[in-house]
């Protein structure tokens, strides 16, 4: 899903670049020792993820995991995704240096939805059952929502949203139903070994 | 009874499922890529082109369009079944070839005007444009060189003309496998040292990010300290 460098307007890559460095800088504020090493490993496992690619459609789709970085960064999210893709466009070319901030933007923002959508999940006294869906469906809903927002930036620049948000949205479906899966695996595998790490998050 | 059977369970999700898990989508990590390519070559008069997602995949159905050096659109096309598409050379310059596929891939291949050139004359049987075509490539120079060996005559001129067209159909033939190699290793996957140096950055950020916040809590100590001692 990233987005190649030469597709978009400039207008569009700029707006992108905003909303981003707005949601790095809220990110930014009140990280502390605890939150850095957890950004890391968080960003460094979005930067593992989308070298799994799942055949789809016309085009080759990857694992994605920020709703699992949404889900515990919440803003933070950001700058973590941000550092992701700024170093997969640097190493393997996945999309460009001017389309980082659009490309941030469309994975960060879902993110940070789902932690508000079903950040409340992970708290201890939440029943198990209703925990594991939420994840599920954190990991199911930023895909979709990410699909989404790439289909809008494809359209803003003039391809008919339609057709493109049709086919990003059904290429990935079968990605939406296996990071929902693995979402909800390592977040169960999360709060039973260190549950610390999901309830010290404030945004 | 029943509750045992359930932490069981969990145990067995815990120990064998998350790692399997982990495996299976790490281990297809290198079967799929992620970016889109184009390859383009020059084959007598018609220029070839070869669109894929990584790792043999074909961009099928793929816009392909053709600019001039200065960014005129020259034609455009789209990709058959097996991501190729071909034209012939419709302008004597440099040409941008650019692939479109969809979600936003983009990719091009430029194509440098001696390429073309070089081409153009050898398909040009006339002897000005032989002596041009002379610099260009080693198929033209080979066929100059038989020229010289022969004495000038119509008959041989007609000889020349196949002796040519002999000759870069043979190296076509031989060069095709090297063209294909050519176009496989246009799209090189990220391979284990550009992932664990991506890893590397990370952590090292990491590492940076805790050195200057580690610091700033350090002086926050000092300087309570200090007043204290005031």
């Amino acid at each position: 899903m990233h987005i190649s460098e030469g597709v978009l307007s400039p207008a569009i890559l700029i707006g992108g670049a905003v909303v981003t460095m707005a949601g790095v800088a809220i990110g930014l504020k009140g990280v502390d020792n605890k939150n850095i090493p957890k950004m890391g490993i968080l960003s460094a496992a979005f930067f593992v993820a989308s070298l799994v690619h799942v055949p789809a459609g016309p085009a080759s789709v990857h694992l994605i995991l920020n709703g699992l970085l949404g889900l515990i960064l919440g803003w933070k999210a950001f700058p973590a995704i941000l550092v992701a893709l700024g170093l997969q466009a640097l190493l393997f070319q996945f999309g460009g240096i001017t389309t980082l901030g659009v490309n941030t933007m469309n994975m960060a923002l879902p993110a940070v939805i789902c932690y508000y959508l079903f950040g409340w999940s992970t708290k201890s006294s939440i029943k198990q059952s209703v925990f594991i869906t939420a994840a599920f469906a954190s990991g199911f809903c930023a895909v979709l929502v990410s699909s989404i927002l790439v289909g809008f930036s494809l359209y803003l620049t003039g391809e008919a949203f339609l057709p493109a948000a049709k086919l990003i949205v059904a290429a990935h479906l079968p990605v939406m139903i296996i990071e929902g899966i693995v979402t909800a695996t390592c977040i169960l595998f999360l709060k039973k070994v260190r549950p610390e790490l999901l309830e010290e998050i404030n945004v | 009874m029943f509750k045992k059977n359930r932490d069981l369970c969990k145990r067995i999700t815990f120990l064998y499922l998350f790692p399997l898990i982990l495996l299976i989508t790490f281990s297809a990590a290198p079967a799929f890529a992620h970016k889109v390519t184009i390859f383009a070559w020059v084959e007598g008069d018609t220029i070839y082109t070869q669109s894929k997602f990584s790792k043999g995949r074909k961009a099928k159905g793929a816009l392909v369009t053709v600019f001039d050096m200065e960014g005129n659109r020259l034609l455009e096309g789209t990709t058959n079944e097996k991501g190729e598409y071909s034209f012939k050379i419709p302008k004597k310059t440099g040409l941008r070839v650019v692939l479109k596929a969809s979600m936003g891939h983009m990719a091009e291949w430029k194509i440098p005007v001696e390429e073309i050139a070089a081409a153009h004359a050898s398909q040009n049987k006339t002897p000005e444009t032989k002596v041009i075509g002379d610099t260009g490539s080693p198929s033209n120079r080979a066929g100059s060189k038989a020229d010289t060996e022969q004495p000038t005559s119509g008959s041989t001129s007609l000889q020349r003309e196949e002796i040519r067209r002999l000759i870069d159909e043979s190296l076509d033939q031989k060069l095709s496998p090297i063209i294909s190699m050519l176009a496989d290793s246009q799209d090189q996957d990220p391979g284990i040292s550009e992932i664990m140096g991506g890893i590397g950055y990370i952590f090292g950020l990491v590492g940076v990010a805790l050195y200057f916040a580690n610091r700033r809590k350090t002086q926050e100590v000092r300087g309570q300290r200090s007043e204290v001692e005031k």
